[in-house]
C-alpha cells in the first residue's frame, strides 16, 4: 500500500517539474505568461521528447527483459543493436534486397547473436559474481565494436532512406520515422505484457526470474527459458535497429550514442521493470528536449543525468522497481 | 616565375649536395611518428584519408631518395579517436621509439594536449591537419609547427564569403542578415565558432543563435526547433560526420528551412558521405576547407608542383582500388595531410640538415622559423611562413587561407575567394532544395 503511494507521488512530483520546466524559463525569459503558454514551438519540443522517448523506450525494452529473467545486464546490449543496423544496410544497400524483407532478416540476426551471447559466454557464467558478469558483457561491447570494425572499416554508413514528415501544423513536423519508433515501442510493450502474462511461456519465464533454484527444481528448463528469453531480447534489439538505421549513420561506435542512456532508463525504471523502462524513457527524453529547448542543448543532458542521480538517492529500486 | 627559378636551382642544389653526401650517409635515418585515427569515429570522417596522403607523401619522398641523405622511417601509430590513446601513442613513440619528431594528427581534442606533453619533452611536431586555435593560441610553443590553416580562420572566410554576397545575392544588407552558428563542443568546433562570431560582428550581421552540442548527441531535434524559432537566413555549422547527417536529417524532417548552409570542413568535408545520406539534398551545400588540391589550376603553383598534385591523385586512386577515379573527386582531406607533409620534407627538413647541423628538435625549429613559401608554393595554393616567435600564435602558419566550396549535382565547386572560383555561387538555396526558404 505504502508503495503504490510513492509511485503516485512520484507521478505528481514529476508531472509538477515538467510543467515548471516547460514553461518557468519562458515565463522568466519573456516576462509573459501568454507568450509561454502559446509558444508552439515549445509544444513541438514536447513532441521531440515524447518521439524521442519512443527510440529509447524501444531500446531499453530487450535490455530490460534480458535482465528481469537473466539476471544479467547486457553492456554490450547497444552494440547488438550495431550490428542489426549493419546487417540491414549491407542487406539493403549492398544486395538490393528490399527493406521489408531485410528488416525482419535484421531481427533474426539479432535475434541469433542474442542467443548466441547467452550459449557462448552468460550461460557459463551464472554463478559467478556479478562484477564478472558485467566485465564479461562489458568485453564483448568492445569485441562487437572491434569485429564491425574490421569487417566493415571504420566509414559512416548511411541507408539514405527516408521516411520523410507529415505537418502537424503549419510549423510543426511529425517524422514518420520517429512516430513509428514510438508506435513500435507502445506496441511492444504491450505485446510482451500480454506475453509474459497470459501465455504458458510467459508465465514460466515470469516464475524462473523469480527464483531460479526452485523453478529448476519443479521442472522447468531453465536453460531453454534464458536462451528463449535472450533470443527475444536480441530480436527487440534488431527491432530498434530497424528504426535507428532510418535516422543515423551506421559506423561501430554508434553504440556509444546509445549505451549509457539505455542504461540508465533501465535502472530509473528498476532493472528489469519493463513498464517502468517506458515511463523512464519519456521522463528523460522530456527533460533532455525541454532542457535542450529552453537552454543549450547539453543542459538537457545535465537535468536528465541530476535527475538520474537524485532519484537514485530517493528511490534506488527504481521508479517502478521492487525493494529487494 | 623567379621563385620558380629560385625554387629549381635549390632543387637541383639540393639533390647535387645529396648525392655528395649520401655515399657516406645512405644508411642515415630520421624517424618519425605518423599519429592519424584509423579506429573510431574519427577514422571515418576523414583522419584515415588524411593518414592517407601523408603515407603517399612519405613514400614518395623516399622513393626520390630520401632527403639530404636521410631515409625517413616513418612510424604509423593510431590515436583510436581519443585523445588519451593520442597522448600515450605520442609518448610511447617518442620514449620507446626513440623517433626524432611527430608528424599528423587530424583532431584538434587531441592536438591540445598533445601539443603540450611534446612541447616537454623537446621534440618536434608537425601538424598537418587539426586546426583549432587553442592548440598554439598563447601557449609560446618552441617545438610545435602548423602549415595548416586554423579555426579562427575557417571562421571568418564563411562571414567574409557573406558579406560579399549577402546583398548581391540574397538582396539581404549585411547588417540585416541573420546568422545562426552552431558546432560541436570540442576545440575545433568552438575554435570554428569562435571565428564565425568574430567575423559576424565585423560584418555587423545578427546573430541569433550559437550553440554547441556532443557530436555523441542521440538527438538533436530540439536544436532544430530553436532554429526555426530563430529563423536565420544562414547556419554556420561546424561538426564531424554522424552529427552532421543527423542534424541535416532532422532539420528536414522537421521543416527547417534557410536561404543558405556553410559547413567547416571535417563531417562537411566529404560530399560522398552527404550524398549518401541526403541524397540530392546535400546540392548547394557550401564548404570552408582548405581546397582539394585536384581543383586548384597547376598554371597557378610553382612549377613541378602540378606533377606532385597528379602523383598524390595517382596513388590514392591505386591505393583504394579505383584506378582510373576522376581525382577531382577525392575528397580534401588527402591532399590537405599530402601537401602540408610536402612542405616539411622539402622545405624544413632539407634546410635543417643543411644549414642547422641535423634533425635536432632545435635545427628543426630554426629551419621552421626561416621558411618563407610565397603564394603558389605549396600543393594547397597558399604559401607558408611562422610568425616571429613571442606573438599570440607562435607556430601558425600566417599566410593559410581556406576556400569556399559548393558541392552541386555531386561536383566540387569554388565559390570563393573570387580569384579560385570555379563557379558563380548559388545562392539562395533553389527551390529544388527541401531547405529552401
Amino acid at each position: 500500500m505504502g508503495r503504490i503511494d510513492t509511485r503516485v507521488w512520484l507521478i505528481v512530483i514529476a508531472a509538477g517539474l515538467f510543467v515548471c520546466l516547460a514553461y518557468v524559463p519562458a515565463i522568466i525569459r519573456e516576462g509573459d505568461l501568454g507568450f509561454a503558454v502559446s509558444d508552439v514551438f515549445l509544444y513541438e519540443a514536447m513532441i521531440n521528447g515524447l518521439l524521442l522517448g519512443g527510440v529509447l523506450a524501444l531500446l531499453s525494452l530487450g535490455l530490460n527483459l534480458i535482465f528481469g529473467v537473466v539476471d544479467v545486464v547486457w553492456i554490450c546490449y547497444a552494440e547488438i543493436v550495431m550490428l542489426g543496423m549493419y546487417g540491414i544496410y549491407y542487406l539493403h544497400s549492398f544486395y538490393g534486397v528490399p527493406l521489408l524483407i531485410a528488416m525482419p532478416a535484421g531481427i533474426l540476426l539479432t535475434a541469433i547473436i542474442g542467443y548466441a551471447v547467452h550459449e557462448l559466454v552468460i550461460r557459463h557464467l551464472l554463478d559467478s559474481a556479478p562484477i564478472n558478469q558485467l566485465l564479461a558483457t562489458g568485453g564483448l561491447l568492445f569485441f562487437f565494436q572491434s569485429v564491425a570494425t574490421l569487417a566493415f572499416g571504420i566509414d559512416f554508413r548511411n541507408l539514405g532512406v527516408s521516411l520523410g514528415s507529415f505537418p502537424l501544423t503549419e510549423d510543426i513536423y511529425i517524422s514518420w520515422s520517429r512516430l513509428a519508433a514510438f508506435i513500435v515501442a507502445a506496441a511492444c510493450v504491450a505485446g510482451l505484457y500480454l506475453f509474459l502474462t497470459r501465455t504458458f511461456m510467459g508465465t514460466a519465464i515470469r516464475a524462473i526470474s523469480q527464483d531460479r533454484e526452485i523453478m529448476t527444481l519443479m521442472g522447468a528448463a531453465q536453460g531453454r527459458l534464458y536462451l528463449i528469453s535472450s533470443a527475444i531480447g536480441g530480436g527487440l534489439a534488431g527491432l530498434a535497429a530497424c528504426l535507428l538505421v532510418l535516422q543515423y549513420d551506421v559506423h561501430p561506435f554508434v553504440g556509444l550514442s546509445f549505451g549509457p542512456i539505455t542504461f540508465m532508463i533501465c535502472v530509473l525504471g528498476g532493472l528489469g521493470n519493463m513498464v517502468g523502462g517506458f515511463i523512464a524513457a519519456f521522463i528523460l527524453s522530456e527533460l533532455i528536449a525541454l532542457g535542450g529547448y529552453h537552454f543549450d542543448l547539453e543542459w538537457g543532458y545535465v537535468f536528465a543525468f541530476a535527475f538520474f542521480i537524485a532519484m537514485m538517492f530517493v528511490r534506488p529500486e527504481g521508479i517502478m522497481g521492487r525493494r529487494s | 616565375m623567379k621563385f620558380g627559378t629560385i625554387a629549381r636551382g635549390l632543387a637541383a642544389g639540393a639533390a647535387a649536395l645529396a648525392f655528395a653526401v649520401s655515399a657516406q650517409a645512405a644508411d642515415k635515418t630520421i624517424k618519425i611518428g605518423v599519429i592519424y585515427d584509423y579506429t573510431g569515429p574519427l577514422a571515418g570522417g576523414g583522419s584515415e584519408l588524411q593518414a592517407r596522403g601523408a603515407k603517399i607523401m612519405i613514400d614518395y619522398i623516399n622513393a626520390q631518395g630520401g632527403v639530404e641523405g636521410y631515409k625517413i622511417e616513418p612510424i604509423y601509430a593510431d590515436a583510436q579517436s581519443k585523445p588519451d590513446v593520442a597522448i600515450n601513442e605520442a609518448v610511447r613513440l617518442i620514449e620507446q621509439e626513440n623517433v626524432d619528431m611527430l608528424l599528423g594528427f587530424y583532431s584538434s581534442a587531441q592536438c591540445v594536449p598533445v601539443a603540450a606533453r611534446v612541447e616537454q619533452l623537446k621534440k618536434f611536431m608537425w601538424i598537418t591537419t587539426c586546426i583549432s586555435p587553442a592548440v598554439l593560441r598563447d601557449r609560446n610553443l618552441k617545438y610545435v609547427f602548423r602549415p595548416q590553416v586554423h579555426g579562427g580562420m575557417f571562421g571568418t572566410s564563411s562571414t567574409d564569403f557573406l558579406a560579399a554576397y549577402s546583398k548581391e545575392k540574397l538582396g539581404i544588407e549585411p547588417s540585416d542578415l541573420k546568422v545562426a552558428i552552431i558546432h560541436e563542443d570540442g576545440p575545433y568546433g568552438s575554435g570554428v565558432a569562435a571565428g564565425n562570431e568574430v567575423g559576424s560582428k565585423q560584418q555587423g550581421f545578427e546573430i541569433v543563435l550559437k550553440e554547441g552540442y556532443a557530436t555523441t548527441a542521440p538527438d538533436l531535434s530540439s536544436l532544430v526547433t530553436k532554429l526555426k524559432r530563430a529563423r536565420p537566413d544562414v547556419i554556420l555549422h561546424t561538426g564531424y560526420n554522424p552529427d552532421i547527417s543527423l542534424f541535416l536529417r532532422q532539420a528536414q524532417e522537421q521543416g527547417l528551412r534557410f536561404r543558405a548552409l556553410i559547413g567547416h570542413g571535417a563531417g562537411y568535408g566529404v560530399p560522398d558521405k552527404l550524398y549518401e545520406a541526403l541524397g540530392d539534398a546535400a546540392n548547394y551545400i557550401f564548404n570552408v576547407d582548405p581546397v582539394a588540391i585536384w581543383l586548384l589550376d597547376p598554371a597557378s603553383l610553382a612549377p613541378g608542383l602540378g606533377d606532385v598534385t597528379e602523383m598524390v591523385g595517382r596513388e590514392y586512386a591505386k591505393a583504394v582500388g579505383t584506378p582510373d577515379m576522376d581525382p577531382k573527386r577525392i575528397s580534401a582531406h588527402v591532399g590537405m595531410a599530402a601537401s602540408n607533409a610536402h612542405v616539411f620534407f622539402t622545405d624544413v627538413l632539407p634546410r635543417a640538415i643543411r644549414d642547422h647541423g641535423g634533425i635536432s628538435a632545435d635545427a628543426l625549429r630554426a629551419a621552421a622559423l626561416e621558411t618563407d613559401i610565397p603564394v603558389g608554393g605549396t600543393l594547397l595554393g597558399f604559401g607558408v611562413k611562422f610568425p616571429e616567435p613571442g606573438g599570440a600564435m607562435d607556430g601558425q602558419n600566417t599566410e593559410a587561407f581556406p576556400v569556399v566550396v559548393q558541392y552541386v549535382d555531386r561536383d566540387i565547386k569554388v565559390a570563393w575567394p573570387k580569384a579560385l572560383q570555379t563557379i558563380d555561387p548559388v545562392l539562395p538555396l533553389p527551390d529544388s532544395s527541401p531547405y529552401a526558404k
